[in-house]
């Protein structure tokens, strides 16, 4: 990952008539980084990712891609960004060839061997047509003319959308993969696990209003979890109940059952100094559990 | 409302069908009040037959002249064309859409739904018939036209049974096979023959006797406006109408529904078979989709064959009728006295008795614009709005494209296109000449080709641009089609009205006011449609430049 800025969003905002559908949305995101955007149905992902595609327009505010503006330069832009709508239609006629044909044609050429490895790592059929596909293998040819053109930035609304199990583990290699190129992933989401497994950072967003943004493993560190400890004796809940972050403390006999949240090795510099710790377990945070937790927090301060 | 099948159908489809039942009375008062400013007493001294030729055998007055004319000709095609477009979507539009499996899975059988759907076509169609009769003898009242022995109730209920027909012969198609373009082909095809043989085949003589053959003879063979109802054609009508009803029923529950899908093509199929594999997918793989104009030029393939089939078909066949007509034809016509041409005035005017009129009477006043029209509104209205309704526009705009480029290669397939239709009917015409034995000047043909082009580039340009400020196909189209309907309307009433400044405000009149079957090209004229077309084309840039892409309906 470089300091280089691959998509930056400033004040971006967007109304239509009296609903505010993005909200003064500021965004960095650098080049070689797989950025994951989640939030629920409704939120303003798919807002904020048509914007900068130039389908809609900001009702003020700008974003920026590769230094290049959204609105004023988006021709320029397109030739370095690969793009996969949301809610994903094309040509029902046509094959799946035709369809990379057409989108080839209008990027001015494309290696065809490429997008023939992406085929088979994908497992697509490109020979029937796009109208006679299920859901899922239409979306592979959708994530094809994404990924076929190398471009700097590929910029993804829900991509997993109807994809087997197997074939989403496949797109998220090919994910890290051009991050690993120092190219630029951006994906929207509301699968909280593909986004763990794969993003560097995650942005959320709810109610057009961006409401945490950092790293996957800042993120899991802020999360509560469920910690088991053995020890060696029968134990004091008080000297756990003093340690930062911990909560709803349970003893019983050498057992101790805690929530914790904070970070681990002070919990257990504290715990050392009573007890010898025979066993530990944690039960690791995930995505789901930071998600309600934001959105409890939102909605305690709203 | 959304009670039922039934409700839900009348929900999606009542308003179509108020604003066509709505134009069409305003034609009727329109062109009641053009004719009423004639002096037509002349048509009285009329030989009988000619008279009834013309529909004309009872009295002759102004309300008479306009319900004869709107309700008669543009009202019954069009309520009979709304019956069929819903007809051809009851069954296989669902299947189409893909929503069919779950209208089903809900505790209603098959029959059910599609007696429900019969219904609610049944129900606006009666609706249609009432509205206009209304507006007929309604509009008459308050501009006090007498309408004498005039049955407009018999013409309503004439223009009932032949919709009801027509309507439920496209239901059959689209119930028994899930096709709907081959429910819309099929019907469409049966509703032209039949109106132009049932309008050409009488004057031949003993061609009157083929007539009755076409479902269009039952309509209006009777004149009814003028010999009341002819129970034993509604009868057949009804009668056939029923029985496309029962057979739609028994078929669709007989048959395995389709899923949401594409057909397949002769095109596929040669694809398919190593082959021919290599010719074809250059021929429907490469070639289609190297550019955008390209792929424009494929997808409106259908339409582009249609129209100039038709031009081909009808030029020569009007040229060999020509030819056939009994001299007695051509007698009568020459005992015609001036004015009588205010007659033909909708169909684009002209005296039938000359090989020009006779031409421009039959195609190019009404038929050619709208074979041309089909071509290049179908273009228009699918470029930008047709993209943003299929979700399309979101990944061709993903391409390093702008959008102005996307309005100039989509055009260029337009301009094409309506050039191609242009060229095939003077191709038609001339040969029709040839057959007929016609003194046509090849460079009035070619100048009428020409501005026929031009007229069909106005309204294509325009669907182009509401499609291109809105988004919406449905406005495109219809907002193209009503404009230039109503515009064909004020130059047809313009021309019975001896030429009054407003009618120059309509396209059509540079189409065909300079008379270029008699005159030739009229430069100015061709100058005046380029101008409103290109217009229209340039105006379309910054209104889609503007605006949002529409994500979904």
């Amino acid at each position: 990952m470089s300091d280089k800025i691959a998509i930056r969003a400033e004040g971006l905002t967007k109304h239509y008539g009296k609903v505010e559908a993005l909200n003064d949305l500021d965004l960095d995101i650098r080049a070689g980084e797989v950025f994951g955007f989640l939030g629920p149905n409704g939120a303003g992902k798919t807002t904020t990712i048509r914007t900068m595609m130039d389908e809609i327009r900001a009702t003020s505010g700008k974003a920026s891609i590769l230094g290049m503006d959204t609105h004023t330069q988006a021709v320029e832009i397109r030739k370095y960004i690969g793009y996969l709508p949301g809610d994903l239609a094309m040509y029902p006629n046509l094959t799946g060839k035709d369809t990379i044909t057409y989108y080839a044609n209008l990027r001015g050429g494309v290696d065809w061997k490429y997008v023939d490895t992406l085929a088979d790592r994908l497992d697509a059929d490109l020979t029937k047509k796009v109208g006679d596909l299920s859901s899922g293998n239409r979306q592979k040819v959708g994530l094809i003319q994404a990924f076929m053109s190398k471009p700097q930035v590929i910029i993804m609304d829900e991509p997993s959308t109807g994809l087997d199990p197997l074939v989403q583990r496949e797109l998220q290699k090919m994910m890290r993969e051009v991050a690993d190129e120092g190219r630029t992933v951006f994906l929207s989401s509301h699968t909280l696990s593909e986004v763990q497994r794969v993003a560097d950072r995650v942005g959320i967003i709810r109610h057009g209003c961006l409401i945490a943004l950092e790293t996957v493993q800042v993120l899991r560190s802020k999360a509560m979890r469920q910690v088991e400890i053995e020890l060696d004796q029968e134990a004091d809940i008080s000297v756990f109940e003093a340690v930062d972050g911990v909560s709803d403390v349970r003893a019983q006999n050498h057992h101790v059952v805690m929530t914790f949240g904070g970070d681990m090795g002070a919990l257990l510099k504290a715990v050392e100094g009573y007890y010898s710790i025979v066993d530990i377990s944690t039960q690791s945070a995930d995505l789901e559990e930071i998600f309600l937790k934001y959105y409890q927090d939102e909605e305690a301060s709203a | 409302m959304l009670a039922t099948v039934f409700a839900k159908t009348l929900r999606d489809r009542w308003l179509g069908w108020a604003i066509a039942s709505g134009v069409l009375g305003f034609f009727i008062l329109f062109g009641m009040y053009a004719y009423e400013g004639l002096d037509i007493s002349f048509l009285e001294a009329f030989p009988e037959g000619y008279k009834s030729v013309l529909g004309l055998a009872g009295g002759i007055d102004a309300g008479a002249l306009a319900i004869s004319a709107i309700q008669g000709s543009y009202g019954s095609m069009t309520i009979a064309a709304m019956a069929l477009a819903m007809g051809a979507a009851s069954i296989a539009g669902e299947e189409r859409k893909g929503t069919i499996g779950l209208l089903l899975a809900n505790p209603k059988s098959r029959t059910h739904v599609l007696v429900a759907k019969m219904a609610a076509l049944v129900l606006l169609i009666t609706l249609a018939a009432i509205a206009l009769w209304g507006c007929s003898v309604g509009f008459a009242a308050v501009l006090d036209l007498e309408l004498g022995d005039m049955d407009v109730m018999a013409l309503s209920t004439h223009m009932l049974a032949s919709s009801l027909f027509y309507g439920l012969l496209a239901t059959v198609i689209s119930a028994a096979t899930g096709n709907r373009g081959a429910a819309i082909g099929v019907t469409v095809g049966v509703m032209v023959v039949g109106f132009l043989g049932a309008g050409l085949l009488p004057m031949l003589d003993g061609g009157e006797d083929w007539a009755k053959l076409l479902p269009w003879y039952y309509f209006n063979g009777s004149d009814p406006l003028n010999n009341g109802i002819d129970w034993g054609h509604i009868g057949l009508l009804l009668g056939f109408a029923a029985l496309f009803a029962v057979v739609a029923v028994v078929s669709l529950n007989r048959r395995d529904l389709k899923g949401q899908s594409v057909g397949v093509t002769m095109i596929d199929r040669l694809r398919a078979n190593p082959l021919t594999r290599k010719l074809a997918d250059k021929l429907a793989g490469a070639a289609r989709v190297s550019s955008i104009w390209a792929k424009t030029a494929s997808e409106h393939q259908v339409s582009l064959m249609a129209a100039c089939a038709y031009m081909l078909y009808v030029q020569l066949l009007l040229g060999w009728f020509w030819r056939a007509l009994p001299e007695s034809m051509f007698d009568m016509l020459d005992a015609m006295p001036e004015g009588m041409n205010a007659m033909f005035a909708l169909f684009g005017g002209g005296d039938i008795g000359t090989p020009a009129g006779w031409f421009q009477i039959e195609t190019f006043g009404m038929m050619a614009p709208i074979m041309v029209m089909i071509v290049t509104i179908s273009i228009g209205s699918n470029a930008l709005a047709g993209e943003e309704a299929r979700r399309t526009m979101g990944l061709l705009l993903a391409n390093p494209i702008s959008r102005s480029r996307i309005i100039v290669e989509k055009s260029v397939t337009m301009v094409f296109y309506a050039s191609v239709v242009g060229l095939v009917s003077f191709l038609g015409t001339w040969g029709g000449a040839l057959a007929g034995g016609m003194e046509l000047p090849l460079g009035n043909i070619a100048a009428i080709c020409a501005l026929l082009t031009l007229v069909g580039l106005v309204g294509g340009a325009l669907a182009l641009a509401i499609g291109a400020g809105t988004g919406r196909k449905g406005s495109a189209i219809w907002g193209a089609v009503g404009f230039m309907l109503v515009m064909h309307v004020m130059n047809s009433m313009g021309e019975i009205a001896d030429n009054p400044a407003w009618q120059k405000l309509s396209p059509f009149y540079y189409y065909l006011g300079s008379d270029p079957l008699n005159n030739g090209m009229d430069w100015s004229h061709v100058a005046v449609l380029a101008v409103i077309a290109v217009v229209f084309f340039v105006v379309a840039i910054p209104l889609f430049q503007r605006r949002d892409i529409r994500q979904r309906d």
